[in-house]
């Protein structure tokens, strides 16, 4: 009953995701020295839309999203973000890193700072919010990520699902536009991935623009709107859930999906 | 048949062999032949040694006398500590005028009390305060020390570092008793509760420029008597030229560390050909250079004292020195730190001061404090251009006539000296590192 009534909200959402384009790549080319990891990418997000990027090992998924907030400089092509065009403009590029959120499989959260610190420090810096009011923001999200009581102890101190969630909350707190996520549970014990899938799952609800980078084929099938397949740079295929899993046109995702399914 | 009964075992104390002095002595000094004789061996050297120490240093030695000469006539073989007693007052302060030791003495008690809250449990925002050290405190002890007129900018200065060091003691005495900053405590003062923020950094900076202007004008009828640098020496000279140089070397460092790193090509050229030509040069030429060839370079009339020239070789001698600890410690950070802070939209100084930089320090502590301890010994080389730093000035007493002569005990004397100052950074350096260590883990 509330599962459906949760199914039938989420339809709605999509249908309600906006034909507002967010993200575009076009003809996108990178080459990390002699190595072409991305070839003659073409990609529009619309805001709302949850995409799921899957593939082998090397095919550059994770480079591809981390063309977004410029953590990896593309050399050919165009990336236009939020209506501004990725450039060597370093206003440009902060504005962006504020408004894309980014969850790292290894989460990156600073281990000399509490969690608390761990969550303010963009918002107090980067938005110039006052300490009390990045505080209670922090605090906010960390309910929602369920880890409110944690608030004062250091990353080292929580389990790695815990640690996923504050890296979750922690990008949350700058309020952004976009969420991207780079395999956020490869590095987790097997009994953490839910919670941490719970977190995103619930985030997806709320209306919000995501890219994952997963092997979480169930994930896939219950949030994203598009699954992406990428092989050696090209974006080998691109359909809905329910197609992309039943009916697979290219052989080669044929191939990967009976390897990891 | 046995019935094996499920009975509790309480823990039992390990044998006696393990924890009592006797067993401990059997295990690591008498565990063979050969063990138990090299105990013995290195007994009795220590035993020859300690004695030989004993009666030369202390049991034979002289304490008062008024010449190397009666020294001899009291104890042949015994140390005479009579001449290094006479000239302690310059082995510690040089030349400078007697009257106005309480100068100095002021200047160093000042750093204690400036520094104290660093130390001080529950005492907030310490990063301020040990910047204010590095940055205002030698301007205050500066002018102490040498005196003189003030031009407006030495005014300025002085009075920043009085109301700093005003503000910091009474920030810290807040901060020990009620865990509170200066300025979150000062509404209580008037009883006020439930400020907004802005108020309360109204309120501060009102009373901070208020201060300001009262103390600008107190110090400008008060100054002391000016004592050229020439009169300085001894260990005095020493500390202040090792203190500006660890004071400057740190920020030095990290600023030509990050040029090396920098995506700028000339920043990256610059950095990297500077730190290379200070770290393949002695210091003692690069002080030679400072004093002979640097006046060359500057314009006609303009005289920089030897003193000044010496101390800006030995802060870019040991900045170069701490630059390449500083990248092996940046070195240590993981680049996915540089990518968490980038994505919750910290710039590049932002990244650097508040991710990557305490992180990277904690790591460096070690080779820090090392290069300190070094450059603190490198300093007794200025002796050779020329000034009384304590090396000087032990090596002089050998030189005055009523002591003509004495070498040994004043060098020796003077090995204590460093060994103390020297001991007690490292013992401090490593209590550092243990305590940050355990810090996020507690």
């Amino acid at each position: 009953m509330t599962a459906a009534k949760t199914q039938n909200t989420r339809e709605q959402l999509t249908s309600a995701a906006s034909t507002e384009v967010i993200i575009e790549f076009n003809r996108v080319n990178k080459w990390y020295g002699d190595f072409h990891v991305l070839k003659d990418i073409d990609l529009t997000v619309h805001q709302g839309e949850r995409i799921v990027v899957c593939g082998p090992s090397g095919s550059g998924k994770s480079t591809l999203i981390r063309c977004i907030n410029k953590l990896e400089e593309h050399q050919k092509g165009s990336i236009v973000v939020d209506g501004i065009t990725l450039n060597k403009n370093l206003k440009n590029i902060d504005h962006i890193r504020t408004e894309v959120g980014m969850v790292f499989q290894n989460f990156n959260l600073f281990p000399h700072l509490t969690i608390l610190e761990n969550l303010t420090l963009g918002p107090k810096w980067a938005r110039k919010m006052t300490k009390a009011d990045a505080q209670a923001n922090a605090m906010v999200y960390l309910e929602r990520v369920k880890i409110s009581e944690q608030a004062d102890k250091f990353p080292d101190q929580l389990s790695g699902g815990q640690q996923q969630r504050v890296a979750i909350a922690r990008s949350l707190c700058m309020n952004p536009k976009i969420m991207l996520f780079d395999e956020p549970t490869s590095a987790l014990d097997p009994e953490m991935i839910k919670e941490v899938l719970d977190v995103m799952i619930e985030l997806a609800d709320t209306g919000m623009t995501m890219i994952v980078v997963t092997h979480e084929m169930g994930f896939a099938k219950t949030i994203a709107d598009r699954v992406i397949f990428m092989d050696h740079g090209n974006i080998v295929e691109e359909n809905e859930p329910g197609k992309f899993f039943n009916n697979p046109r290219h052989e080669r995702t044929k191939l990967f999906l009976s390897q990891i399914l | 048949m046995a019935i094996i009964k499920p009975t509790k075992r309480s823990t039992i104390a390990p044998p006696l062999s393990e924890t009592s002095p006797v067993g401990w002595m059997k295990k690591h000094l008498f565990s063979s032949t050969l063990n138990t004789l090299l105990t013995f061996v290195t007994l009795f050297l220590i035993y020859i040694t300690v004695k030989g120490l004993w009666v030369w240093g202390i049991a034979d030695a002289v304490w008062v006398a008024d010449s190397r000469r009666e020294c001899f006539d009291i104890s042949m073989d015994g140390a005479c500590w009579a001449g290094v007693i006479a000239w302690l007052d310059s082995i510690f302060y040089g030349r400078y005028p007697r009257d106005e030791l309480w100068r100095i003495n002021l200047g160093i008690l000042l750093l204690f009390v400036w520094m104290a809250p660093l130390w001080l449990p529950r005492v907030k925002a310490k990063i301020y305060i040990g910047l204010t050290t590095v940055f205002l405190y030698p301007f205050l002890s500066g002018y102490l020390f040498s005196g003189g007129d003030k031009g407006i900018f030495m005014q300025l200065m002085l009075t920043a570092a009085i109301v700093c060091l005003a503000g910091n003691t009474i920030h810290a005495t807040i901060g020990v008793f009620t865990g509170h900053s200066l300025p979150e405590f000062l509404p209580r003062l008037f009883g006020i509760k439930d400020v907004q923020e802005k108020t309360l950094h109204n309120m501060f900076f009102t009373l901070i420029a208020v201060s300001f202007v009262a103390v600008f004008m107190w110090q400008m009828g008060w100054g002391v008597e000016k004592i050229p640098w020439t009169k300085w020496g001894g260990l005095f000279l020493t500390l202040v030229i090792s203190g500006v140089g660890i004071a400057s070397a740190l920020p030095g460092g990290i600023i030509l560390a990050l040029g090396r790193r920098s995506k700028m090509p000339v920043v990256r050229v610059l950095s990297t050909s500077f730190i290379e030509l200070f770290r393949s040069v002695p210091l003692i030429t690069v002080l030679f250079m400072a004093t002979t060839m640097f006046p060359l370079f500057l314009p006609e009339g303009f005289v920089l004292n030897k003193l000044v020239q010496v101390i800006i070789a030995v802060c870019l001698f040991n900045a170069c020195y701490l630059a390449e600890v500083v990248r092996g410690g940046l070195q240590t950070i993981p680049k996915g730190q540089f990518e968490g802070a980038h994505t919750v939209g910290l710039g590049y100084w932002q990244t650097m001061s508040f991710i990557i930089m305490p992180q990277a320090l904690k790591h460096m502590i070690p080779n820090i404090v090392g290069n300190f301890i070094s450059l603190l010994k490198d300093t007794t080389l200025v002796s050779i251009i020329g000034l009384f730093d304590v090396l000087g000035m032990l090596r002089s007493i050998s030189k005055d006539l009523p002591w003509l002569g004495l070498h040994r005990e004043p060098l020796i004397f003077g090995a204590i000296l460093f060994f103390l100052i020297c001991f007690v950074m490292s013992k401090y350096s490593r209590h550092l590192e243990a305590k940050l260590s355990t810090e996020h883990k507690n």
